[in-house]
């Protein structure tokens, strides 16, 4: 039995739906999905129809603690931690809207804030509240977000305006005493949420120094050196 | 009305209940298909772990954007199928799992306690076009077809364990592709 050559663009609905492709033809595809409805419900249509296969799959238990992990991280996200980030975004309006005053009027505060909070012998309390931090990425209008919730030992991390070169990647470091510490390669455009150890963590007050690198793709090699410092930035209370 | 037809209508109506922020509905859709939805997870990534991952993936992403099942174009099931091959194919992509790291066969340990996703396979999936439609494709058609869907290998991937060229496992399920699409009307 012999069939009638399909389109390209039948070719690639079915071989999409059966997630066959890579490279250039997978981006192709995307962008269709994307675009053209008229495709978008060609894939489904091979989808729904494919997905039929399934009877032949048998079911397998997973381990019996995957529902509390489930649930643990919805309910992480709707309730506390909703409340905690719309007040946190009402925070951070406030102190994006604060930071447009003068540098002078930050260094009189800093003046003003320091002595009091470092007494001499004093050590940096353990911050209770979060901490934020906003990095302006040199010669753009451009900023990267960082919070750092401390209940919860985590940081957020907001590259929303900033986009892939496919080249580099960059790298955000808590500047410490005894050198730079990692926190984590930033995904651009995304709001991305890292789990931040207690020896780490316990490292992070007010004031704390971060800095960007840029770095090949994946970061900086393991041992290796840190790529050139592209952005700073510090810890502020909010 | 069949158990599989009472099973569909039950997990449609969990769909819905879950689309307006019930979370007691996501419970029942978990009881009803996570076996099920596990062992599409296992079978392409290989390994218990990160099929779990995917699997939390999958029903996380469910939660927050329930609204994008629509029960007018396809099955409940066939659709929670369909997003959790999608989900375990992307994570399989990202080059971040070790293919077969556990030889599935040991990881399965099939279990029977998912009724209702069962009773809704068997009335909706057993009787479909797409197993009669396979079944009159060449064998090596067949073969390729079925090795991508269920494991979710790439053509490069089909092409180095079948031992032939690129090009001939691409033409070999181009032209399956060709005969399925006429023969289940798409």
């Amino acid at each position: 039995m012999s069939a009638p050559e399909l389109t390209e663009k039948e070719r690639l609905a079915a071989e999409h739906a059966l997630r066959l492709l890579e490279g250039e033809e997978l981006l192709q595809a995307r962008g269709l999905m994307a675009n053209d409805p008229e495709f978008a419900a060609e894939v489904a249509q091979w989808e729904d129809k494919l997905s039929h296969l399934q009877v032949a799959q048998p079911p397998i238990a997973p381990g019996p603690e995957l529902w509390a992990r489930i649930e643990s991280e919805i309910a992480g996200n709707r309730s506390a931690d909703n409340d905690n980030v719309v007040s946190l975004q009402k925070s951070v309006r406030n102190w994006q809207f604060a930071s447009i005053f003068s540098a002078a009027a930050a260094i009189a505060l800093a003046f003003f804030a320091f002595p009091a909070m470092f007494g001499p012998g004093e050590q940096p309390a353990t911050p209770d509240a979060p901490l934020m931090a906003n990095i302006p990425i040199a010669d753009t209008p451009l900023r990267l977000a960082v919070t750092y919730l401390p209940e919860r030992e985590e940081i957020l991390v907001s590259a929303s305006g900033l986009t892939a070169d496919g080249v580099h990647d960059h790298e955000l470091w808590l500047v410490a005493d005894d050198g730079a510490k990692s926190l984590g390669v930033v995904v651009p455009g995304e709001e991305r949420r890292v789990a931040i150890d207690p020896t780490l963590a316990s490292l992070i007050t007010d004031g704390s120094q971060m800095v960007l690198t840029r770095e090949p793709l994946g970061g900086a090699p393991k041992g290796g050196e840190a790529g050139p410092v592209v952005a700073q930035g510090q810890f502020t209370q909010i | 009305m069949s158990s599989g037809d009472i099973a569909r209508e039950e997990l449609k109506a969990a769909m819905a209940r879950l689309a307006n922020g019930d979370r007691s509905a996501l419970e029942f859709i978990y009881n009803a298909t996570s076996a099920k939805l596990f062992g599409i997870c296992l079978r392409i990534l290989g390994e218990r772990n990160e099929a779990e991952d995917a699997l939390q993936d999958v029903y996380v992403n469910l939660w927050r954007s329930a609204d994008r099942y629509d029960p007018e174009r396809a099955s409940p099931i066939s659709w929670l199928a369909t997003f959790a091959r999608n989900r375990a194919i992307d994570r399989l992509r990202t080059g971040k799992v070790q293919r077969g790291a556990v030889p599935v066969d040991e990881a399965m340990e099939i279990t029977d306690d998912a009724p209702l996703a069962d009773a809704m396979l068997e009335t909706e999936q057993r009787n479909e076009k797409i197993h009669h439609c396979l079944g009159e494709l060449e064998e090596r058609q067949q073969d390729a077809i079925r090795t991508a869907f269920f494991n979710g290998a790439t053509y490069a991937e089909l092409a180095e364990t079948r031992d032939v060229p690129l090009g001939t496992m691409k033409s070999w399920v181009r032209r399956g592709l060709a005969k399925l699409k006429r023969c289940l009307e798409i």
